[in-house]
């Protein structure tokens, strides 16, 4: 292989160097490859508006949320969302705090969390099961604040076996263990927990989270001042439900 | 050359999937998309970090070592067409171990990994190639 170097360099062989097409072709494929990926990078998100969903009250299942908030709040923040997605994750985490302190608490809205478990989060339903044997306890916001909080221990990437953590966690917050762990163990509230991915079906979520405010649809994480100046608009109309 | 070229395309189709896992392109939401089901599966990090950022510094690799290739310096050389041969081969066994978790594991099939699988097919189809025409060449 390498007794040869003088012959090699003297029989030059055109398909091993570069003819001056190879820089063109090399040079398209870099302007293209990174038009491509910087305009997505870069695009401007649409501005968020709202989707009119219709659909037939009539057909509505046993879906059953969890609300936070007074009953008499002007506007209804629906959400849907998976407890195992990091986009969920992110909007308890950041922007509903905020949500809480200055929607909620003052009364201008309240909040409905309804359960849609994405089938490629293999622990989600674990999850939902969790948070809604919390609630039998009176305590499901702390366990859904605890489960968006340790997504990354309990995820499907992490663990085959999500129960221990979410055990840990009904006891941090102060549950009944016994009663957790069989109302957990029976999948008590896994009818429940279909028929609000049925719900959200109906109303057309596709993704999560997803917000249905003032009978509309807005998919994707919501940060605070879109989500609030959505909130003041459908104030002043009345709640279209 | 060929070589090369396919490999830039590669470092763009593996950067958009980084970019996209790293939640940097689209809108911060989790759906169901075989895509999302793929990147979002325990198979999509390896050995701690993303398989499309192994992705990315693979093509990168053999972008740069086809560019070596090509160059005067190498243009007759057998050994740096055994090297880019080996990287190859270890990317096309790489892209099979992944195109087998996506069909019999997780059941999807994301399409711009499959785009970067035939990519690698490609590349080690002309890698092998440029090898025997370079071993043939030095056997004069």
């Amino acid at each position: 292989m390498a007794g040869n170097t003088n012959r090699k360099r003297n029989v030059v062989r055109k398909s091993n160097t570069r003819p001056t097409g190879f820089y063109y072709v090399i040079g398209a494929i870099a302007v293209i490859g990174a038009s491509i990926l910087g305009y997505t990078l870069l695009r401007k998100p649409a501005p968020i508006v709202g989707t009119e969903v219709k659909y037939d009250p009539a057909t509505s299942g046993p879906a059953q949320g969890y609300t936070i908030g007074k009953a008499d709040a002007p506007v209804e923040i629906v959400e849907f969302a998976d407890f195992e997605c990091p986009g969920c994750g992110q909007f308890a985490a950041v922007t509903e705090p905020d949500v809480r302190k200055r929607l909620i608490e003052p009364g201008l809205a309240r909040m409905t969390f309804y359960d849609f478990p994405l089938p490629q989060h293999k622990n989600s339903q674990g999850a939902h099961n969790a948070a809604a044997c919390a609630g039998d306890q009176n305590k499901f916001w702390e366990m859904h604040d605890r489960l968006f909080g340790t997504q990354d221990q309990w995820n499907t990437q992490a663990t085959d076996n999500p129960k221990p953590f979410f055990q840990k966690y009904a006891a941090d917050i102060g549950l009944n263990a016994t009663l957790w762990e069989q109302c957990y163990d029976s999948r008590k509230h896994q009818g429940r927990i279909l028929a609000n991915v049925h719900e959200g079906e109906r109303r057309q979520v596709g993704s999560t989270p997803t917000f249905i405010i003032g009978g509309k649809l807005y998919p994707g994480a919501l940060p605070y001042d879109v989500l609030k100046a959505i909130v003041d608009s459908a104030t002043q109309k009345p709640a279209a439900q | 050359m060929i070589v090369a070229a396919l490999s830039l395309a590669g470092i763009f189709v593996a950067l958009y999937l980084l970019l996209y896992k790293l939640g940097l392109i689209g809108a911060l939401s989790c759906s169901v998309g075989s895509c999302e089901t793929v990147n979002s599966s325990r198979w999509a990090t390896f050995l701690g970090l993303p398989v499309a950022g192994w992705g990315v510094a693979w093509y990168v690799g053999m972008f740069v070592l086809a560019l070596v290739s090509t160059g005067e310096k190498f243009a007759q050389s057998s050994l740096i067409s055994l090297i880019l041969l080996l990287v190859a081969a270890t990317g096309l066994v790489f892209s099979l171990y992944l195109t087998y978790i996506e069909l019999f594991r997780i059941h999807a099939i994301c399409q711009w990994c499959v785009v970067s699988a035939i990519l690698v097919t490609i590349i080690f189809l002309v890698s092998v190639s440029e090898y025997r025409e370079r071993k043939a060449g030095s056997e004069y």
